[in-house]
């Protein structure tokens, strides 16, 4: 299992209401659905939208750049981004979207900062060696639009008025508390549990 | 769409049956195949009015299991009938949905019972403009009530009671059927399991509205409807229903249908006639279209199916409901076609929005189609694919 499924899966109480946006093929969501987590999935890949539904899984299909300001207000207690920010056009108003319908956000990405990307940048002379791994796609061909770092992260969370409640370094699965965040330089994999700062 | 709170419930008028003098008994259809359910009893109506005994015609498919879970409700659009599988005894063509039901279709009657009713207003056995009054003993004609969606669903919740089924696997429609399946979702949440709600809308929309009024306009206005009483005077307003049908049909499609299938091209000439017959392909196509429709159905029900139409309105119902439809986890699918501007996405994602904000989670698919609003009765495999994929994932 990904580790940030095993981390949100662990961290989600039964009887919460979650939003996935880009839930894929459904995988975390009905993890979730067994454990008694009431989930709406978001897809834009219709293919993937038919398995989740042959799994008995709730999804909408649609763009998450236009369709998340469909939801109503306060319907969640946790929006959902696995590895999906950096596919994001304008991932500034989306978290600002997500700050209206859902009590916590969580985000997991690949941080680009991370000391084996930027040393491979750094030889390669490539913005490609940024792109994830499991890609073969091209700085000009692919949908990983937004690379981005933890610190790259925290400032827009700060700017936004997200509230950074814990993070997890996905390697080690270690969990930092409060104002702490794992390195910038040796976290590579990096989830982020944020709430509305009233 | 934000939606602006919850609005207080609305007291929703429940069917009132007088029990006493209920009698209902199935039979077997001796102008079709399939049954009708005869009811010996008043049907209150939203309009206040009561139809005094009615029947139900209904064909069915498949076979009802023993733990009679495996139902499935079809709700019919604005001119079909209860025969959407097979060949139809009426056109002697498919029936209108035979591409989606049957066996080891999307909608499966290996493993499904499949029942499919002619709504109240109808024309094709259930109740409708054209029977006879019990009261008077004279044709209804323009008497008869109008007519709403919830009237229609009632009258299948009267079906189901009958075929002793408390809980549907699903109940499945596109464009009017779409809002009988969300009033069903409304009225009676603890009697299905999920609903597909292919091409519709919370409410018609103005345009609608005007649409369906342009086509009621044409039948009125022609001599031969004599204020709804044709039949007692052996015509019928075949012109007027033929525009309607011609008028409809347009919105049925879309651009790019009408120009793939027509273009400019000319009806069986070379020249253009500089007159007022045929020149075009496509006129050719529409006449043709309102001239066959008029054979199969009747201008009062298609009065009054239009009406009911126009009426509806289900968003404060499904709203007052809430309570019923998350209890009973009712699981949703929201259809709709890319180029349907009769029913367009829009639409169909306030549908999805309203159960959201309800607390409802819900599956929506919107499937690329150039075919406009008939798309969902026409070969369109992945429309076919979501809906099989939605029935298998239901528990």
């Amino acid at each position: 299992m990904r580790k940030d499924y095993q981390v949100i899966l662990d961290f989600i109480p039964p009887g919460s209401k979650i939003l996935d946006i880009g839930c894929s093929d459904g995988e975390l969501i009905n993890l979730l659905s067994q454990k008694g987590v009431s989930c709406q999935g978001v897809e834009i890949d219709q293919e993937k939208v038919v398995k989740c539904l042959e799994k008995g899984l709730d999804v909408i299909q649609g763009d998450i750049n236009h369709i998340v300001d469909n939801f109503p207000h306060n319907q969640f207690d946790f929006c959902i981004l696995t590895q999906t920010i950096q596919t994001v056009q304008k991932p500034d108003i989306l978290l600002n979207e997500l700050k209206k319908i859902g009590k916590n956000i969580i985000v997991s990405f690949s941080n680009s900062a991370h000391i084996g990307k930027i040393t491979k940048f750094l030889f390669s002379g490539s913005f490609n060696s940024l792109l994830k791994k499991s890609t073969n796609d091209q700085w000009f061909d692919t949908y990983n639009i937004h690379p981005c770092s933890i610190k790259d992260f925290q400032i827009l969370a700060l700017s936004l008025n997200l509230q950074i409640l814990s993070t997890y370094d996905l390697d080690n699965l270690k969990k930092f508390k409060n104002s702490q965040i794992p390195s910038n330089l040796f976290c590579k994999d990096v989830l982020f549990h944020l709430v509305n700062e009233q | 769409m934000q939606l602006a709170g919850v609005k207080t419930a609305k007291a929703f008028p429940q069917a009132v049956i007088i029990r006493a003098i209920t009698m209902r008994t199935i039979t077997a259809n001796t102008e079709y195949p399939g049954y009708i359910i005869t009811c010996q009893e008043d049907l209150l109506l939203d309009s206040g009015k009561k139809i005094n005994n009615f029947k139900i015609a209904y064909q069915t498919y498949g076979k009802l299991n023993d733990q009679k879970d495996n139902a499935i409700l079809i709700c019919h659009a604005l001119t079909g009938d209860q025969f959407p599988a097979e060949q139809s005894p009426i056109t002697k063509k498919n029936g209108w949905w035979d591409l989606m039901i049957g066996p080891n279709k999307p909608i499966d009657t290996n493993k499904h019972f499949v029942i499919c009713s002619n709504v109240l207003g109808g024309c094709v056995g259930t109740t409708g403009p054209n029977d006879i009054n019990p009261q008077t003993r004279k044709i209804y004609g323009s008497d008869f009530p109008t007519i709403t969606i919830r009237d229609m669903v009632r009258v299948q919740k009267i079906l189901i009671d009958e075929l002793k089924i408390s809980k549907l696997h699903s109940v499945i429609g596109g464009s009017m059927g779409a809002m009988q399946v969300l009033q069903w979702a409304a009225t009676y949440p603890e009697h299905t399991k999920s609903i597909i709600c292919i091409a519709g809308s919370l409410k018609h929309s103005a345009q609608n509205i005007a649409f369906d009024e342009a086509g009621r306009q044409s039948i009125m206005l022609d001599p031969s409807w004599h204020g709804g009483r044709y039949i007692e005077n052996n015509t019928k307003p075949e012109n007027g229903l033929s525009v309607a049908r011609m008028i409809a049909h347009i919105t049925y499609l879309s651009e790019k249908a009408f120009q793939n299938k027509f273009g400019r091209n000319l009806q069986e000439k070379k020249d253009l006639s500089f007159g007022f017959d045929i020149d075009f392909q496509v006129e050719s196509y529409l006449r043709y279209q309102g001239r066959s429709f008029v054979d199969r159905f009747d201008a009062n029900s298609y009065l009054y199916m239009t009406r009911a139409m126009d009426y509806f309105d289900v968003s404060d119902e499904i709203i007052a409901n809430k309570e019923k439809i998350i209890e009973n986890r009712v699981r949703f699918l929201v259809l709709s076609f890319t180029s349907d501007w009769l029913f367009p996405t829009k639409e169909s994602r306030e549908i999805v929005s309203l159960l959201n904000s309800i607390g409802s989670n819900v599956s929506f698919a919107e499937v690329v189609s150039e075919r406009g609003h008939d798309s969902f009765l026409l070969d369109e495999p992945q429309f076919f694919k979501i809906s099989e994929g939605f029935l298998k994932g239901i528990k």
